[in-house]
């Protein structure tokens, strides 16, 4: 996916919040003028009362005072709902279309999964940045508004005369323009090194942790913290240059909201309570606008973030299923006099040291690698031509890590295939040996096993994922150590059992184990040297 | 709550806006008579230069407070560096949870000691100092923004305690939806392999979308305490610009306390929103309190660094005996052991045992990495726990921790008083010459953490290097031909059985060549 994919994701995502955006801008339009209403028209009212009262009576009598007053009260509670609507709608807006944007975007990785990839941290990544872009879009209708508020600020300064009006709109047109450029100059850069600082810094934390030993053999620990704090800091330099860089846009609009207020004031041709009406209205512009640029500031690490999600689902999405889908009916390991070849139904063994690749292969066939270290053919055909997701749906694999995801049981099990029943659940718990031990859970299927499954022993585990790849009703079996962490006299069983489910399935079986009752599950073994 | 050199420059920040405040009222008194034009113009000079000062201010506040959020990171990142160096090799998930520790949780305290501490000052003091200012001009104006203060502090009480109740359960919403993806992004391999994508993606989105309108009815009530603020800050306003109107006008309904002129009047009308905006700052920097609370608990758990043991407390003078008694090492998650075992001095003993019986638990233990829960280690008779062998051994572990510097810099780390000759040695010995033979720069090629291109086997022979080079009484090896080709194997172990001659040595490891070599060899089941 590339950038503008991205964006097209957001805006169809933005499309269905549309009309709350839009309420949240009206909102914010209101907000923003009767913010700065309130202050021209209360610099107005005192001025012109304090003419008044040095005129006489006279003059006291003609002023109209409750119209303004009233005015003023009313501008503070408009204020204070509408800015409350905003934040609401807002917040709504924003929050639909990015749970939209976060689903699609796993789709998307989906769709086109690198697996290297698929880690947690990885995924935290896309969390943030996500939020970034979050942000972007609650900050949306303040910047709207804070326009909204300009005009409202050039109409009123408008009553000063032109020179005033000109004079603000030229301060508002530089204090945006130079805010944009500022930002553009000082804020990309640290924004991007901020990130690639904290992902140096993480990764020699780790690089030293793995070390310990060491360090602590050679007595190194003090030279490799200082060597992290030597890193920290250049992470704090960059981090240093952004903040300072914000802060440097924040400081502009405060200098220009103070030249703003001079400008129109010293250049207004009207009476002294327009005068001030002008004068104080234009600083509430610029203090307004002052939301539009923090955004802009913001919209560095926007782009940052928008940079990372797109190269993170860069690939393009794996074609859908053609028609010539692999029967799998032939499966060759290796070449020459010690070929081994398998028909539907087989059953192979594979051991060897560790490292020698067993697990890589299984993971090979399954299709979630794809270089493999051994000549395989599947129908005749050679694994780099058989692409990843027509080898999925072939074998059903229980990996060595047993892998979970957070959920019930329940959850786990039905990843194996759509519309599974209750009690094929219970049959396929039943022979990987586990249905007692889970109907003697207070929630039986519904119990939940926690993240990766970690209130589950490992053995438990190892069970929970045999019963799965039962599940998944394909016609090969692969299991990687099925009976880790199991006593004998559950292995035995387990053995006996797996062997009556493949008699009744006529399912293949490709095991990799070491222990010796798993090893009588299959006819043939094959060893790799590595 | 202490004053800061960035709370205090926050607090100056309220004196600049009584400064501009003060040069608009003079701009008013003096703009009444049309002959004071010279007047108006200073003051509208005197506006800009308060203007001026006021950024300068806020630059500065910023950037103090973001060293001083760099002076408290420095003090927490001693402690996680430490803790995480010294953490029980062996682990993964905790390894993951600490290097967050020691990286993420460290930078979520930013925005707490940049921003919300020195806001925290400022948003009690500043008000109370724009009061004051007020009083000057106008007392009962002064009177009027200490008045809203009471019903506002009562409504941010009432909306508060609802918000923070309803911003921890959000929190937890969110958190259980980011832990839901990250979940979710692990197990790929099994969603995919198991044609999943669908059913999952489906989950998700629904998940999403409730957690987005959870998240939404959480907000209605979060934003109340922000909207009693914003009202508030409006409605002191509107009372200070209708009583000076009033005031001003002699229509007051009841007898005026005091007698104001246009230039007090607009003097406190432009205080007024400065009076609530160090309170709005605080606010905007609430989230930084909340993220930055949740990492110090979190940091606050890690131990305070301890200095390395020094071996001169119990310095290793000749090859020691060991005696391992009953030794279980515990992670958790697994466990393994316990070994009794004896080592004898001066003689090369190897383990070996299949993977995850515990061979590396076992030397990570004699460095005092492995969380022993049970059993004792003895050195000469005298327990590891007493006395330390860090700093006194020949190591090579799976993986070589590499510094930036060349590489013969780092094969000296061993021994830091090495010659140039003696390291050179060792990095011949240990096969590196010929491996860096086709490099340019040879042994003073460049290295970091990352490795810049070295093979698994060079970066293994320079932690052999370094075990020859620091020639200790005690050589703890684990795997340390792994990577290398039969021949280099041979070659290796033999400078390593002369080089170790007489010395203690423990070589953990699978290949059954090197254990034909030992004087002693231990299977562990």
């Amino acid at each position: 996916m590339t950038g503008s994919d991205l964006e097209a994701l957001l805006s169809s995502a933005s499309r269905e919040q549309r009309s709350s955006m839009r309420v949240a801008i009206l909102y914010a339009i209101l907000a923003a003028v009767s913010a700065v209403t309130l202050l021209g028209l209360s610099g107005w009212f005192i001025t012109g009362a304090a003419l008044a009262g040095l005129a006489g009576v006279a003059a006291v009598q003609a002023f109209n005072y409750l119209l303004p007053s009233a005015a003023i009260r009313l501008l503070a509670i408009v204020r204070t709902l509408t800015r409350y609507g905003e934040r609401l709608q807002g917040h709504k807006a924003a929050l639909l279309t990015l749970a939209a944007v976060r689903a699609g975007l796993f789709q998307r990785f989906v769709g086109a999964p690198d697996l290297s990839r698929a880690s947690g941290d990885m995924a935290a990544t896309l969390l943030q940045d996500v939020e970034a872009i979050e942000d972007r879009f609650i900050r949306t209708p303040a910047t709207l508004g804070s326009l909204g508020g300009a005009g409202a600020a050039l109409l009123l300064c408008g009553a000063a005369g032109w020179a005033s009006a000109l004079a603000l709109l030229a301060i508002l047109i530089v204090t945006l323009g130079a805010s944009s450029l500022l930002a553009r100059r000082l804020l990309p850069a640290p924004a991007r090194q901020i990130q690639e600082a904290i992902a140096r810094l993480k990764h020699d934390v780790v690089e030293y942790a793995v070390c310990s030993a060491e360090l602590v053999a050679y007595a190194m620990r003090e030279t490799v913290e200082d060597e992290l704090h030597g890193r920290a800091a250049a992470l704090d330099r960059v981090r240093f240059a952004f903040t300072r860089g914000e802060a440097m846009l924040a400081a502009f609009v405060t200098l220009m909201g103070g030249v703003a207020m001079a400008a129109v004031i010293g250049l207004s041709d009207a009476s002294l309570p327009v005068t001030m009406l002008a004068g104080l209205a234009a600083a509430g512009a610029i203090e307004a606008i002052g939301a539009g640029v923090r955004s802009i500031g913001r919209d560095a690490t926007v782009a940052a973030g928008i940079d990372r999600l797109s190269a993170l689902v860069a690939r393009t999405p794996e074609p859908p299923l053609q028609g010539t889908r692999l029967p799998g009916t032939r499966i060759t390991i290796g070449t020459g006099a010690g070929v081994i070849a398998m028909q539907p139904g087989d059953r192979l063994a594979i051991t060897g040291r560790s490292g020698s690749g067993k697990t890589s292969f299984l993971s090979c066939l399954a299709g979630l690698q794809d270089s493999c270290a051994l000549a395989v053919c599947i129908d005749g055909r050679p694994l780099a031509n058989c692409a990843a997701q027509d080898r999925r749906p072939l074998f059903a694999l229980s990996p060595q890590d047993a892998q979970m995801i957070a959920g019930t049981i329940a959850d786990n099990l039905r990843l194996a295939r759509s519309g599974l029943s209750e009690a094929a659940l219970w049959d396929a718990l039943a022979t990987a040996c586990l249905a007692d031990e889970v109907r003697a859970m207070p929630q039986g299927l519904m119990t939940w096993i926690g993240d990766g499954g970690t209130r589950l022993s490992g053995g438990q585990r190892k069970r929970l994922s045999l019963a799965r790849a039962l599940l998944a009703g394909r016609p090969w079996l692969l299991l990687d150590e099925p009976s880790e962490g199991l006593d004998v006299a559950t292995e035995q069983k387990l053995k006996d059992n797996i062997i009556a489910w493949l008699d009744r399935t006529q399912s293949g079986l490709i095991v990799v184990t070491h222990r010796p009752a798993m090893l009588a599950l299959a006819d043939r073994q094959l060893t790799l040297a590595g | 709550m202490r004053a800061t050199p960035p709370s205090l420059l926050w607090f100056a920040d309220g004196a600049a806006a009584i400064a501009m405040a003060a040069a608009l009222a003079c701009a008013a008194h003096f703009g009444i008579s049309a002959f004071d034009r010279p007047g108006f113009l200073a003051s509208l000079a005197g506006l800009i230069i308060a203007t001026i000062l006021r950024a300068s201010v806020q630059l500065a506040a910023t950037g103090s407070g973001q060293k001083a959020a760099v002076t408290a990171k420095h003090g927490w990142r001693r402690r996680a560096f430490a803790a995480v160096l010294t953490a029980p090799a062996g682990s993964r998930t905790m390894l993951g949870e600490q290097v967050a520790d020691a990286t993420d949780r460290i930078e979520d305290l930013d925005g707490y000691h940049a921003r919300f501490l020195p806001l925290r000052f400022a948003a009690v003091a500043t008000p109370l100092l724009i009061a004051a200012a007020a009083a000057a001009a106008s007392w009962v104006a002064s009177a009027i923004l200490l008045g809203t203060l009471l019903p506002f502090a009562l409504g941010m009480i009432l909306a508060g305690t609802a918000a923070s109740r309803v911003a921890a359960r959000q929190l937890d919403i969110l958190g259980r939806l980011s832990g839901l993806f990250i979940d979710r992004v692990r197990a790929l391999p099994i969603i995919i392999g198991f044609g999943a994508q669908e059913r999952i993606g489906r989950h998700l989105a629904g998940a999403t979308q409730e957690v987005a309108t959870r998240t939404l009815a959480v907000l209605r009530i979060a934003f109340l305490s922000s909207a009693v603020l914003e009202f508030f800050a409006a409605l002191s306003v509107a009372l200070v610009a209708v009583y000076c109107g009033f005031n001003l006008l002699g229509l007051l309904p009841f007898p005026a306390p005091e007698r104001l002129d246009l230039g007090r009047a607009l003097f406190v009308l432009v205080l007024a929103p400065e009076f609530y905006l160090p309170m709005r700052r605080l606010a905007a920097a609430y989230h930084d309190k909340q993220v930055g609370e949740a990492a110090m608990q979190r940091l606050a758990a890690l131990p305070s660094p301890l200095p390395e043991p020094s071996p001169a407390l119990a310095p290793l003078l000749r090859p020691p005996a060991i005696r391992i008694e009953g030794l279980t090492v515990d992670y958790g998650e697994r466990h393994v052991g316990p070994f009794t075992m004896d080592i004898p001095a001066g003689r090369m003993t190897v383990v070996s045992g299949p993977t995850g019986s515990g061979k590396s638990s076992l030397l990570n233990a004699l460095m005092g990495l492995a969380p022993a829960t049970a059993g004792d280690i003895q050195i000469d008779s005298m327990s590891l726990a007493m006395r330390s062998l860090g700093g006194q051994a020949s190591w090579t572990g799976q993986s070589i921790a590499l510094l930036p510097g060349t590489i013969f810099d780092n094969i000296r780390l061993a021994r830091p008083g090495a010659s140039d000759a003696d390291v050179a040695d060792a990095a011949r010995r240990a096969g590196l010459l010929a491996f860096i033979a086709g490099r340019k720069e040879g042994l003073g090629t460049r290295v970091d953490t990352r490795g810049s291109g070295l093979s698994g086997g060079e970066r293994r022979r320079i932690g052999i290097a370094r075990a020859l080079l620091r020639d200790a009484p005690l050589w703890l090896l684990d795997e340390p031909t792994a990577d290398l080709d039969r021949q280099s194997v041979d070659l290796i172990m033999h400078e390593i059985r002369k080089a170790s001659a007489g010395r203690t040595v423990l070589i953990v490891t699978h290949d059954p060549g090197i254990a034909a070599m030992a004087d002693q060899h231990v299977s562990l089941a």
